[in-house]
């Protein structure tokens, strides 16, 4: 395999695991934030627990998930350990703060907002949650979007879930870090450009969808 | 359509502080209210109370006698449906002022909304706005939108929080024909606005309250 060739897989494989874990992450963390967008002191609690949460070194959460998919840990039977699956699923871990905590800003002024403008129009429960869905929806992308950011970006669930095997776990972060270790400076900047590219693109689509959801 | 709180008492969620305190007034078509006084004192909460958005903590909200808190919720939507409430700020969705005007009307399931809706911005004189998206509206334009919203949907009550608020001269002028055509109909008004003004004194004022310290007080 060409270097070209590797670093198109290590890229795809990295869009590949990162949107995987984004999309799952999603799958409850966006209901989970119009559960915390209605007032409530416990939902209150929730909430800033999570968002207490957003920051968690990644090394930290890796060690965590690394003793419970380790052989000897409570789930080790799921032979998670060294897959890419392990790292799909620590990012959907890793990321599920960030889109909750963002997410839940964005619905809790649409149901402070649309919501209530859709009832005092005649709405009824169903049709006002809905509405607020609808006009929150590029701001809930938006959430979504910088939850994959932040997956894409990270090292240390990647390296100590995925190992980093080369045609199997290895992402673009630890491509990086290995490229670093061995002194191939050139391809670490190379992997590096791709990543900050990513990036770039992902704050360009979040720019765009905050745009559409206005002020 | 009468509705009347009897002995009103409101608090947010999770605060400890009455917004309202003991509150007895009374609305009904055909009549228009003025509900006056200081910025926080209550007069939002009141008109969403009013509006049967606010569940009042203590006290009953009477609809045609009707105590509305314990009726079951599908005649509570039918009554609910009858009163409209017009926010200070206007909240507009995503898509064009003829989209904007319908939604009341679509809410309803009234086939035709949309000819419904361009028939009201006509009657208002405001259908050289019909197919401007949210986003290229004025503040005042925005706030006419808003208040032709309520009026398609023929509300029996109508209530307008700062309704002059966004508005220059001319379109005030134009919002007082609005609610005096309105009230020669039948439509039951009330105002809500934190200093007295001479254009809302036009529209024919049958009573004002003045709302202090979430209590309110017949002028």
């Amino acid at each position: 395999m060409s270097i070209v060739e590797e670093v198109l897989e290590i890229t795809l494989r990295s869009l590949a695991v990162s949107g995987t874990a984004t999309l799952l992450a999603s799958t409850w963390s966006v209901p989970l934030a119009y559960i915390l967008a209605k007032p409530g002191r416990l939902r209150g609690l929730i909430a800033s627990i999570l968002e207490a949460l957003v920051g968690i070194p990644t090394v930290l959460l890796g060690l965590a998930l690394y003793m419970l998919f380790s052989r000897s840990g409570v789930l080790g039977f799921l032979h998670l350990l060294y897959t890419a699956k392990a790292i799909v699923v620590g990012q959907a871990i890793l990321v599920t703060p960030l889109i909750t905590v963002t997410a839940c800003r964005v619905l809790k002024s649409a149901r402070e907002s649309f919501e209530e403008m859709a009832l005092a129009l005649g709405a009824d429960d169903l049709q006002a949650m809905a509405i607020a869905l609808r006009e929150s929806l590029p701001g809930v992308a938006s959430s979504v979007v910088m939850g994959f950011s932040r997956a894409v970006g990270e090292l240390g669930i990647a390296l100590m879930l995925g190992g980093n095997i080369r045609g199997a776990t290895r992402v673009l972060t630890t491509a990086i870090a290995l490229s670093v270790s061995m002194g191939e400076y050139d391809l670490a900047l190379y992997l590096g450009a791709i990543l900050v590219a990513i990036s770039v693109l992902v704050s360009v689509t979040v720019k765009l969808l905050e745009e559409v959801q206005g002020p | 359509m009468i509705i009347e709180l009897k002995g009103v008492w409101f608090a947010y969620p999770g605060s400890r502080r009455y917004a309202l305190r003991g509150v007895h007034m009374r609305v009904e078509g055909g009549r228009v209210v003025m509900i006056e006084g200081p910025n926080g004192a209550g007069k939002t909460t009141l008109l969403k109370v009013l509006a049967l958005l606010y569940r009042p903590v203590k006290g009953a909200v009477l609809v045609n006698g009707d105590d509305y808190w314990s009726l079951d919720p599908r005649t509570q939507l039918s009554l609910r449906r009858r009163v409209v409430y017009v926010h200070e700020r206007p909240i507009l969705l995503r898509g064009s002022v003829l989209e904007n005007v319908a939604l009341g009307l679509k809410l309803r399931g009234v086939p035709g909304a949309i000819s419904g809706a361009l028939e009201t911005l006509r009657a208002m004189g405001l259908e050289y706005l019909a197919e401007r998206k949210w986003r290229e509206l004025s503040a005042g334009e925005a706030q006419l939108v808003s208040i032709a919203r309520a009026v398609a949907v023929q509300p029996e009550l109508l209530l307008l929080d700062e309704p002059m608020a966004h508005l220059d001269e001319d379109r005030r002028e134009l919002l007082v024909e609005i609610l005096r055509e309105l009230k020669s109909r039948g439509v039951g008004i009330v105002v809500a606005s934190h200093w007295p003004q001479d254009e809302l004194l036009r529209i024919g004022i049958d009573r004002v309250v003045r709302v202090v310290g979430g209590e309110v007080r017949a002028l």
